[in-house]
């Protein structure tokens, strides 16, 4: 381990003031002993700047997948007081609202006969990778209309069903969302990419539920074995890029304005109270509701095509649920025996709220969140839910993924895209990118293993593994 | 070539050289664009872009996020920049190929430009550039 850096328990490490010059709260993370052989010195270095943010809480904190971002560490998660707090782009990152959703479907893997046909058929009903465009045409209204109202927005154009929207994050619209705090720039990024997934490590996947851990849970969240779901992993696209660089140039004026000291100029911030706090606040939960509705139009696109090949309905696809990685959101926590409204920051960084908590369908109530975790794309996802330990420790949240290892730099020389595309297809993985680059730069071996990083989050309590699936096909962007 | 990619587990980490301010813009552009499409062949659509900041890094950071919205939403490849700087003001003129599905295969989203371990730095009869590409 770094030095330093000081072991509290198994599975968490603390990052004590003075590690950088002007901390206000000890930074913490969570890792095992073979997570921490990866562990990089700037990401920690990342995480100990973010403590020296004014109005910070309690802890500076980063989970198993932590790695060098930039701002925030990928997997960084901090609160920031309503009052006397700050909110930074740099927390969030440029793909506002990336996130991911799972949903079911009533087939399993004997059904899947025709697994190339459908892969293929996905592939070309979602606009995938750079330069693909939308086929939807929407007004400045009508992407108004998104940016306020997310996924109720594309459910209300027929884009999925009512049930949806409660198993989404927030009903899959952020209240304080301001269509005109994102810029004329940003919507035009945005009105010909909604409904497209991206590229990089954006993807759909077929899957299917190997491995259930706790059954009522299961049950709960309508997980079955061998049945096929369906991940779909996507953001804000340009929209939310746009508003990341625009807003972060606004805010580092307010930075200097408002007299803030920063260790580095991707934290830039204001006060959450401030005219430039408020205008990114409002850019940044539009983006957000976008996202949601680019996910929800995605996911009826799968639909469309399950129900055409396999003749099954939508409301036997229902969707288990849709988190949310890339994002600052207002929530109320206990702080040391006290309720305080905060701006929770979320960087590479799942919500995990446990039992009984706001904002959960009646289903999930007893249980806690649904958190999903993707692996890469040859190992298994994970499906958790979240804990009153992440209520006490984590303001909520818990990791979002595997976290790199291996930079793209070198993915590109030891692996090909061809060699990895047909060393999954051995085992049973189909791959389909619009070019092999793509795939070499996503390869199982450029991640953490997933199973070690959820190991860490049950381990520590901070959420609870449900089940485990694998992929069978994967569209990447 | 005057750019390099250096190591960066996340994202992508750029090495620009060159021996003015000027060039080192241009040659940045030039690492971006192949960052984003792979191949990139001189065009004949023209550009001109102009835009203030206060100080050399927020220059860069600002050209390279126009040239990302530009060709963003132009479907353009940049293929050539002939930058001028006075002061704090930068003129460009920029030349660009319209982007192709079938010919740019290789390139990747980039998503943002990072302010993080963005630095410019002068050495000797060089600038020197390194930027971090989100991706």
């Amino acid at each position: 381990m770094l030095q330093g850096v000081k072991r509290l328990a198994p599975f968490e490490w603390e990052v004590p003031v003075g590690y950088v010059p002007g901390m206000r709260v000890p930074g913490r993370f969570f890792l095992s002993d073979e997570l921490a052989e990866t562990l990089e010195e700037g990401a920690v270095q990342q995480l100990a700047n973010v403590a020296t943010m004014p109005g910070i809480v309690k802890n500076s904190l980063a989970m198993p997948d932590i790695h060098w971002g930039y701002g925030f560490p990928i997997g960084g998660v901090a609160a920031f007081s309503i009052e006397d707090g700050v909110i930074s782009p740099g927390g969030v990152g440029f793909d506002i609202n990336c996130g991911v959703r799972i949903l079911t479907t009533p087939l399993s893997e004997k059904d899947l006969t025709k697994k190339r046909e459908l892969i293929e058929r996905l592939f070309n009903a979602v606009p995938t990778g750079v330069g693909a465009k939308s086929s939807l045409r929407l007004t400045q209204k009508e992407l108004d209309g998104m940016l306020t109202g997310g996924a109720r927005w594309a459910v209300r154009q027929g884009f999925g069903i009512e049930s949806d929207l409660v198993h989404c994050e927030e009903q899959g619209a952020m209240a304080g969302a301001d269509p005109a705090a994102v810029s004329a720039k940003a919507r035009q990024r945005g009105m010909p990419q909604s409904g497209t997934l991206g590229a990089g490590n954006h993807f759909l996947e077929i899957q299917a539920v190997r491995e259930i851990y706790q059954e009522d849970v299961a049950k709960a969240f309508g997980l079955t074995p061998g049945q096929i779901c369906v991940m779909i992993h996507c953001g804000s696209r340009g929209l939310g890029h746009q508003v990341c660089t625009e807003h972060l140039k606004v805010l580092e004026g307010a930075t200097k304005k408002y007299g803030i000291s920063l260790p580095d100029r991707q934290l830039a911030c204001a006060p959450l109270t401030s005219p430039e706090g408020e205008a990114y606040f409002g850019a940044m939960a539009a983006s957000s509701n976008y996202a949601w509705a680019n996910r929800q139009v995605i996911m009826h696109m799968v639909r469309q095509v399950f129900s055409e090949m396999f003749h099954i309905l939508y409301e036997e696809m229902p969707l288990v649920y849709d988190v949310a990685h890339n994002v600052a959101k207002l929530e109320e926590h206990n702080v040391d025996g006290r309720r305080m409204q905060l701006c929770v920051h979320r960087k590479g960084a799942t919500r995990a709220f446990g039992p009984g908590a706001p904002d959960l369908p009646g289903e999930y109530a007893p249980w806690g969140q649904p958190v999903i975790i993707p692996g890469s794309m040859g190992t298994s996802s994970f499906l958790l839910h979240g804990t009153r330990g992440a209520m006490e420790r984590t303001f909520g949240s818990t990791c979002h993924g595997s976290g790199r290892v291996m930079s793209r730099i070198k993915a590109k020389k030891v692996l090909s895209g061809r060699k990895v595309k047909d060393a999954l297809a051995a085992d049973g993985i189909i791959v389909r990118a619009p070019h092999d680059g793509a795939i070499a730069d996503e390869a199982p071996e450029v991640y953490k293993p997933s199973a070690e990083v959820v190991r860490v989050v049950d381990s520590a309590g901070i959420s609870r593994l449900v089940a485990r699936v694998v992929p069978l096909g994967v569209i990447k962007g | 070539m005057s750019f390099e990619e250096l190591e960066h587990t996340a994202d992508i980490r750029m090495r620009v050289k060159a021996s003015t301010l000027e060039g080192l813009f241009s040659d940045a552009a030039r690492a971006l664009m192949t960052v984003l499409y792979g191949t990139i062949d001189p065009g004949n659509i023209c550009r001109h872009i102009e835009m203030d900041a206060d100080d050399p890094v927020s220059l860069l950071h600002g050209f390279l996020s126009e040239l990302l919205y530009i060709s963003d939403v132009e479907e353009l490849v940049i293929s050539g920049a002939e930058v001028r700087i006075t002061g704090n003001h930068l003129s460009a003129d920029l030349l660009g190929e319209p982007f192709s599905r079938e010919k740019h295969t290789s390139g990747r989203e980039v998503k943002g430009i990072s302010y993080s371990d963005l630095t410019i730095v002068r050495e000797h009869d060089s600038y020197i550039l390194e930027v971090i590409f989100d991706v």
